[in-house]
Order: structure tokens, then sequence, then C-alpha cells
């Protein structure tokens, strides 16, 4: 007799691919050779050729020659174990409403996740040519980055200059069409009676040969034929004409001291909520005052453009042939430039580059009205897996700890005839059948959570018929992996057991499955993370929301003067002083360029020849008293004193960065003059923060001579704010009344600075708040059955005197020491976690003990009152009772 | 029988399986082709060419008895049939045919 000790695995393949038939005549011809090869040339030879062999086996011709019933699952029985399930889960109410409200949750945050990325994805998908379509950006050299030694020293901005798209038209053979497009220009629009402040968009006629907007009604060729032009979306169309046709009717538009009569040549499909190009009025540029002007600065970056290339343009050279051409305009001011700047030799300072339309949502480098941020996508997608992972820890720990009672089943059916893998298959179809309700009460809450999840992710996702059959795959998707993922461990565990064993009694009532504990721990690892970063997140919040500002913002309004960058606004905020000063309910009524949270203007001067720059606000006397700033050195401005008009008032950061020791002999030359000192500093603010609190005090200084007022600050006593709102509209109705009375509060402008943190915190906290009370019903559902398992060695206890505390604590005591691992788990990756959330603050909270050990108590107590209902109730029983069968 | 066709791999297995007789089983048609024809061909081409011989009703086969070699694995033996052999000399015949219709070349004086 010959030793046969080829490969087993090689003829394992081969029995699974091969047709039962043929299989013992192509295994023993294998076989011959095998014994061949191995007397001839040496064992690891013939090892090699064998399998090499089974491989070259593995063949259609061979394959297509099995009978393919394809048996994964005796069909026969899928009608019982389908009734098994039912009755299953019919029977555990509690375990079965613990797995589905897990799962179900779980699969509607997941579907969730899918609609949000889905809808990132989507974002200027709906361009015709959309691989045509490049927004140009700008870099700049940062020399502050370069400074720190930033690898990449650059700032990137989707400004360009006006003249650029001009020249680019002209000059770049690959530009097919060009437009520029702006949407911050407003003004107060008016026809007939009705005056709105209405924001409206600037666009070379280009832009309906780049995008693919639907023009609705109209002039469909050529919509902005002159600058008087206008075209409105319908809904704006309404605003302002009702039911009337608007075709060729005009509406007069005050902006910036100018006045203009526009006709309305066309309405226009509005750009859907998943477009970069928002819009709801289309002007040509020609109408805007300033364009003439700035039309002609090289060094005025205020211009978007957008290029549709032509087709097979490639994009390396047309970038070549862009740096030619920038440089061929800008390359003298560039010289002039790096030589200021003293920029290192090498280093462009300004460069432009196209990115594809497609890209620009989620390119947050480069800021735009809806740029989004990929990382949002991660964190929720996260949470989803989270909470998943959480309600898939509870099915399986669920399962097994309940498989006692399964137990005598398996017996029976693998002594009728069932195989391990049939027992394996009917557990794993129960899980599939328990996620598959899941589902269906997942795609429920799906319809549910859809409103406030758009609320809290500022989208506008609709279920829709085509999108609808999309959830339904993937919330079925996700089911079924769920189903056999959850579903698989447990099967294996189960259909493990000896017939002959369970079936003679031989196992105890407690069944130890030891992958519990670790699934647990995990489990009680992820909520108390999620409750540790949500503890942390909300302590951030608080601290935002109620730190002294430095200045009083409370009961303060802020109302636009509706003029713009203009003289004028001074002479508004003066007569609007004069009506309302008498009205007992108004404290004070101050001037200023930008109210708080309403944009900023910042300015760069050089002094000494240092690069210096300053935060702007050109302001009134009032404006310090009105907002309670603190003057630490010097006075306010004074009316009284003529040269108080070109005076300033800095505040701490700028004497600082000025290194004044005595900043009241000081002065400040921010306009450069080389005939005088400059303007004389009268007094020193106590810092505040006029900015948000991510970012850190900069220097700044008021002036009355530094821009134009275009707010006025209106500070009104408490209580019964919306009357005293009222006469203050009035007041202004009586004075303007073409011009709309608009106004904020400032303390909201100052919070809605926060919303989007405020927005995933919230998004936070309630996740957490599901985790937590998956975690604690997947708990919950343990120590009942831990306590089940138990009753007869309590009963015992008690009898022989056991005190009720000690059964509690024996019950509890196992729980307890899983959460505090867990805790001390949480503790390292929460806080790695939370430290860089907070790092986008200048301003937070320190991460101390006390966070950790208020969430640990704060887990730990409920983990405690989870657990307790079920050890209570067994400390309780009469021991009588569980042990009179025995 | 016309519309049968036999590819050259076929008619080699298939005149193999007829001069081995009994013994033609995959292995034994694998060195016969090589002893004979001196040709390596692979295992597992020769069954895949025996299956389709099978299916076409060209062989047919059966499992052989037990032995000691090959692990205990029993020989699958393939016999060819009448219609086999039919195929075979119609073949044979058709190409003799052709044959014949080459100007043949005299061979002078080597």
């Amino acid at each position: 007799m010959k030793e046969h000790t080829p490969p087993r695995f090689a003829l394992r393949l081969l029995e699974w691919f091969c047709p039962p038939g043929l299989y013992e005549g192509i295994e023993g011809d294998l076989l011959e050779e095998y014994d061949l090869d191995r007397s001839e040339r040496g064992a690891t030879t013939a090892n090699i050729r064998l399998v090499f062999n089974v491989l070259r086996f593995f063949r259609p011709a061979i394959i297509l020659r099995n009978r393919f019933t394809l048996k994964i699952i005796n069909t026969v029985m899928l009608g019982n174990y389908l009734k098994v399930a039912s009755r299953n889960i019919a029977k555990r109410k509690l375990y079965s409403f613990i797995n589905a409200f897990g799962l179900s949750v779980a699969i509607a945050f997941c579907t969730l996740i899918y609609l949000f990325v889905q809808d990132e994805k989507s974002f200027d998908q709906f361009h015709e040519d959309k691989q045509r379509i490049y927004r140009l950006h700008t870099t700049n050299f940062n020399s502050e980055k370069h400074a720190q030694a930033d690898p990449h020293p650059f700032n990137s901005h989707a400004y360009l200059p006006a003249k650029m798209s001009e020249v680019m038209l002209d000059e770049m053979a690959e530009v097919e069409s060009i437009t520029r497009f702006t949407d911050y220009n407003s003004g107060i629009m008016s026809y007939g009676t009705n005056n709105f402040n209405q924001r409206f968009a600037c666009i070379d006629s280009g832009f309906f040969r780049v995008f693919s907007f639907k023009i609705l009604a109209g002039d469909h060729k050529n919509p902005l034929r002159t600058s008087s032009d206008v075209i409105l979306t319908p809904e704006v169309a309404k605003k302002f004409f009702g039911d009337e046709d608007p075709i060729g009717k005009t509406i007069s538009l005050a902006s910036n001291g100018t006045k203009k009569e526009l006709r309305v040549t066309a309405l226009i499909e509005p750009p859907p909520a998943n477009s970069s190009i928002d819009f709801s009025m289309l002007v040509s540029f020609e109408a805007h005052p300033w364009f003439a002007q700035s039309r002609e600065q090289w060094g005025n970056f205020s211009y978007p453009t957008f290029v549709k290339v032509r087709p097979n343009t490639n994009m390396d050279l047309f970038k070549v042939h862009l740096d030619t051409l920038t440089n061929k305009y800008l390359g003298e001011r560039f010289k002039k430039w790096r030589e200021r700047e003293a920029i290192p030799a090498g280093i462009k300072p300004t460069e432009f580059d196209a990115m594809p339309i497609t890209d620009i949502h989620l390119a947050k480098d480069i800021s735009w009205t809806k740029v989004s941020d990929k990382k949002y996508s991660w964190i929720l997608g996260g949470i989803a897996i989270l909470i998943l992972a959480i309600a898939c820890i509870n099915y399986i720990s669920l399962a097994l700890t309940t498989s006692a009672s399964r137990r005598v089943e398996v017996g029976i059916r693998k002594v009728v005839g069932a195989q391990k893998k049939e027992v394996a298959w009917q557990f794993t179809i129960e899980s599939v059948v328990l996620a598959l309700i899941s589902m269906s009460i997942g795609l429920v809450f799906v319809v549910l959570f859809l409103p406030y999840f758009n609320e809290f992710t500022q989208k506008s996702i609709s279920i829709t018929l085509t999108n609808s059959f999309f959830i339904v795959a993937v919330a079925l998707t996700i089911a079924l992996v769920i189903g056999f993922i959850a579903g698989a461990y447990p099967a294996f565990f189960l259909s493990g057991f000896l017939p002959a064993l369970v079936l003679k009694g031989r196992f105890t009532s407690r069944l130890q499955a030891g992958f519990t504990k670790p699934l647990v721990v995990f489990q009680f690892f992820l909520s108390a993370s999620m409750i540790i970063c949500s503890v942390i997140m909300y302590r951030q919040m608080i601290y935002i929301t109620t730190k002294d500002l430095g200045y009083n913002q409370e009961q303060v309004i802020a109302v636009p003067t509706q003029l713009g960058w203009v003289p004028e606004g001074k002479d508004v905020v003066e007569q609007y002083r004069n009506a309302v000063k008498t009205n007992p309910s108004v404290v004070n009524v101050a001037g200023t360029s930008n109210a708080f949270a309403h944009g900023l203007s910042s300015f760069g001067y050089r002094i000494k020849g240092e690069n210096k720059e300053a935060f702007i606000y050109a302001v009134d006397s009032e404006y310090i008293p009105l907002l309670g700033i603190e003057l630490i050195q010097g006075r306010n401005f004074d009316p009284a004193i003529h040269s108080d008009s070109t005076a300033v008032i800095v505040n701490e950061a700028l004497v600082k960065d000025m290194k004044w020791t005595d900043p009241l002999n000081e002065h400040l030359n921010w306009k450069e003059d080389s005939t005088s000192l400059g303007s004389p500093v009268i007094g020193v603010m106590k810092d505040f923060h006029f900015m948000s609190l991510e970012r850190s005090i900069e220097p700044m200084f008021i002036s009355q001579e530094v821009g134009y007022l275009m707010n006025i600050l209106v500070k009104i006593t408490p209580e019964q704010i919306p009357e005293k709102i009222e006469q203050l509209r009035k007041a202004w109705v009586s004075l303007y009344p073409d011009k709309p009375f608009e106004y904020t509060f400032v303390d909201e402008d100052v919070a809605k600075q926060y919303d989007m943190y405020k927005r995933w915190s919230k998004i936070m906290g309630l996740s957490t708040i599901f985790a937590i009370l998956i975690a604690c019903l997947g708990l919950f559902g343990l120590a009942g059955i831990n306590a089940i398992n138990r009753t007869k060695e309590i009963g015992i206890r008690k009898v022989m005197g056991a005190p009720l505390t000690s059964i509690f604590m024996l019950l509890n005591r196992q729980f307890m020491f899983f959460a505090l691992i867990a805790f001390v788990l949480a503790i390292p990756a929460s806080w790695y976690a939370m430290n860089q959330w907070l790092s986008s603050f200048k301003f937070a909270i320190t991460i101390g003990w006390q966070l950790f050990a208020v969430s640990l108590l704060a887990g730990l107590s409920l983990a405690l009152l989870t657990v307790s209902y079920h050890a209570i109730k067994a400390a309780l029983i009469n021991p009588a009772e569980t042990l009179k069968h025995e | 029988m016309s519309k049968e066709y036999l590819g050259e791999f076929e008619e080699l297995v298939l005149t193999m399986a007829g001069i081995l007789q009994d013994e033609a089983y995959g292995n034994a048609i694998v060195n016969e082709i090589k002893a004979r024809v001196g040709r390596d061909v692979n295992l597992s081409a020769v069954h895949v060419t025996l299956y389709r011989l099978e299916d076409k009703g060209f062989v047919k086969s059966k499992m052989g008895g037990a032995t000691n070699v090959r692990g205990g694995r029993r020989k699958r033996i393939f016999t060819i049939t009448n219609a086999g052999l039919a195929m075979l000399r119609a073949m044979k015949e058709s190409r003799m045919d052709l044959w014949k219709l080459i100007p043949q070349l005299k061979m002078v004086g080597i």
C-alpha cells in the first residue's frame, strides 16, 4: 500500500465543484498521477502538480455538468422554519421588541445617512455638460502660514478680477463660454407698493450657455439683452406681481445710492436644492452700480467665474495657457507683490486654477454659499455604524443567552435528522425574518425622522418615487446583511449542541456563552464614548452661548439703513434717531458700518515697513455707550470736539500688536498718509468678541471716518418686545415709506454663528439618546435573563439567610464591572475625539476630570437603573416559589 | 451522422479510446497520446473531451473494479460505441477522399 498524503484542500476543492458522478473517476486519475509524480519527482513537485491539475479541472465544461438545483437550504423545511420563527418572536415579546426596535432604529439611521451622502454627491450633477464646466479659483501665497512652516502656505478663494473672464474668452481657444456670477448683491426693489430688500445675482450673458437652467417663459434665446433686463424665478415674480403676468413689467432697483428701472424679460426655473449656483433674480453685471469701475481693476478680486471648455480639452494644457495669460496681465503686479511681501523665489504669489463644477460642493477649502465637508458624511456614517453595532450586539447577546430554551428543539431536530448546517440555516432565517420586520418599521422611522433630519443637516431631501426605490433597496440590503451577520454567530453556536447531551438533560439551566461578555463591554464602550462626547459638546455650547462677550447684546436690534455703502447712511441714522428718541422704550440709537455677525471688514496697512491688519468698524459716538463696551483708557468720541471725526478708538489687541506703551499719545496711520502722523488714538477699548468664539480677538479699531454707516443699532427696554418693535416699524415707515423695515436681534445674530455647531451637537445628542436607549434595552434584556438563570441560586441563598442587599449586589456586580471597564476604555478615545473638535474654537472649555466623572456617574447610574429592575424583582421572589419543584 | 462533427482533439481521444479498449480511462489515454503521438496533453482536457464524446454518444462509460492503487478509487472506463466507430471511419474516409484530390508531388531522387 502506498501512502497517500496529497494536499487535502485541493481534493476538497475538487469535490466542491465537481459533479458527484464524475468525482471518483477524476480523483482516481489525479491520485494515480500524483503517485507517479511522487515516486519520480518527489513529494513537493507532486503536490504542486496535483493542485495545479485540480485547478485545471475548474473549467466550465466540468462545473456546468453539475445539476444546478442550488440546494442552499432545504426548501421543504422553509415553511417550518418560518412558522417556528414567527412563534418564537411572538412568544418572547420583550426580546423581540428590544431587537426589532434597535435594529429598526439602526436601519432608519443608515438609510438616512445614505440619503444624506447621496444628496451630497448629487450636487451640480444636473448640468448637461457638467464635465466641461469648471469654476476658476485663486490661490494666494500666505506669508503668515509660511512663517509658521505650513507645508502648503496658500489660501484659495473663488474670486477673480472681473477682467479675467473677458481676456480668457478673447484669448484662450479652449474657452467655449464663460460667465461671472456674484450672488451677494442686494437692493431695494419696488413694484407699485411692494417694496422688498431683494437679493439678486449678477451674471454675464454666457451664463445660459455655461449652465443648463431652463427658461420657463419669455425670451428663451437671449433673455439678458441689455443692462436693464431682469430674470426672475416664478416665486419672486409672484412676490412682486401676484398673479399678473410678469413678462415686460418693470421693477425699480435702488442699490448703493443709485436707482434703476429693470424690465422683466423671462422667468427661469429655480435652481434645485442641490445646486451650488443659487439665485432667485438674475441681473446683468452692467446693471450693477460699481461694476463699470471695478471691471477695469486688475487688483479687485471679487468675481467668481465659471467657464465651459470646448469638448476634449486637455485640462493640463488649459492650466498652462491660463498661467501664460495670467502672467501677461498680472505679471507686473505679481512682481511688485513679490518684492513687497518678500515672497521666496520659486513660489507663485498668486495663480488661477480650474475645478470641475461637480467638485465644488465638497471643496471645503474654498468657501462658497453651500459648500460642505466630507467630514460630515463620515461623522454621520460613523454614528450610524455605532448604532448598528450596538443593535447587532443586542441581537447576538440576547440570542445567545436565551438559547437555553432552544436547546431541546435543536436536540430533537438533530435526532430526527437535521444536519448542523440545516439548524444553522434555521437560526439564520430566524434572524433574517426579524431583520425584515425591523426593516419595515425602520422605513416608517425614515419617513418620520426625515423632516427633523433635514432640519438638522440643513438639507431638503424628500422622498420621491425614484429615490423611494433606492431607499427600499438600501434598507433591504442593510436588513439582509444585519440578518446574516447578527444571525451567523448565534446560529453557529446553537447548531453546535450535541443532541445526546441536550436531550439527556446534562446541561445545567445556566448557559454561559462566553462571547457575550466582550460584546457587552464593547457595547458599553460605544455608549460611554457617545455619552462623554455629547456631554462635552453640550458643555461647550453652553460655554459659548453664555460667555461674557465684553459688550451687552441684550435687547439690541440691528436695522439696515437700506442704502448700502454710501455717505448718506449717516443722515438716515440721524433722522431715525430723532424720530424715535422721544419714545420711552428706546434707550439709545447708534450707527455702525457692520452689525455683529453681519460681515466684517478688515483693512491692511503698512506702518514702519511692517504689514498690519486690523478689523474696522465705522461708528458714531453712541456706539460705545449703547453696547456698554468698557473703555480702559481715554474717552469716547465726542460730537462736540471737531477733531474726533478723524480720531480712532482701538482695542487692547491692537495696542499689543503695535507694541504701544502709551496708546493715548500714539497715532494710527492706517491711511498710510506720508504728510501727517495719522489718526490720533483717543481711547482704548477692553477686548470684546466682535467675531465668533472660533477666532481669537484680533486687532480692531473704530472710527467715524473709516467707512459709512449701514446699520442702525437700537437698544430698547426689556419686556413687551413685539409692541416696541411695532412702534419702531411705524416710525420707520413714516420716515421712509419706500424702504422696507428689517430688523434682527443682535443676540440672535451672535448665537446664529454657532448654528452649525449647535446642529451637530443636537445630532450627536439625539444619536446618543438612541444609542443609549438601544444599549439599555439590550442590557435590560440581558439582566432579565441573568436573573432568570439564577432564580434557583437566589432561592437557595435566601433560604440560607442572605439579605436582600447581598442578592441585589450579586446580580448587579457583574454589569457594573463591565460598565466600569467600558468607561475606562472610552475615556481616552472620547478625549482624543473631543480635543479635535474643540480645537476649532479659540475659546473652549478645558476637558477636566469633572466632565468624565459626570459622564461616568450618569452612565453607571443609567446602567444600574436598567439592571436593577430585574435584580430587585429576582431578590423579592419568595424562595418557596422557585424551589418547590426540586 | 453528417450533422455531427468531431474536432481534431476529440478525434484523437476517441481513437485512443478505441485502441485501449478495456483499459481506456483518463490517465491511460493521456499516457497513450504521449507515447504514440508525442503530445503532452492535460488530464482535465482529456476528461472534458471524454464527457463530451459521451454526450454525443460516441463512447459509453462504466466504473471499473476497485483497486489497491490510486487510493482505492475506481476507474471510469470509456468504451467506444458503434456510433463512435462509424464516426471515426466516416471521418477517415472523407479525409482520404480529400487527400486524393491534392495533386501529388512526385518524390524524385532525394
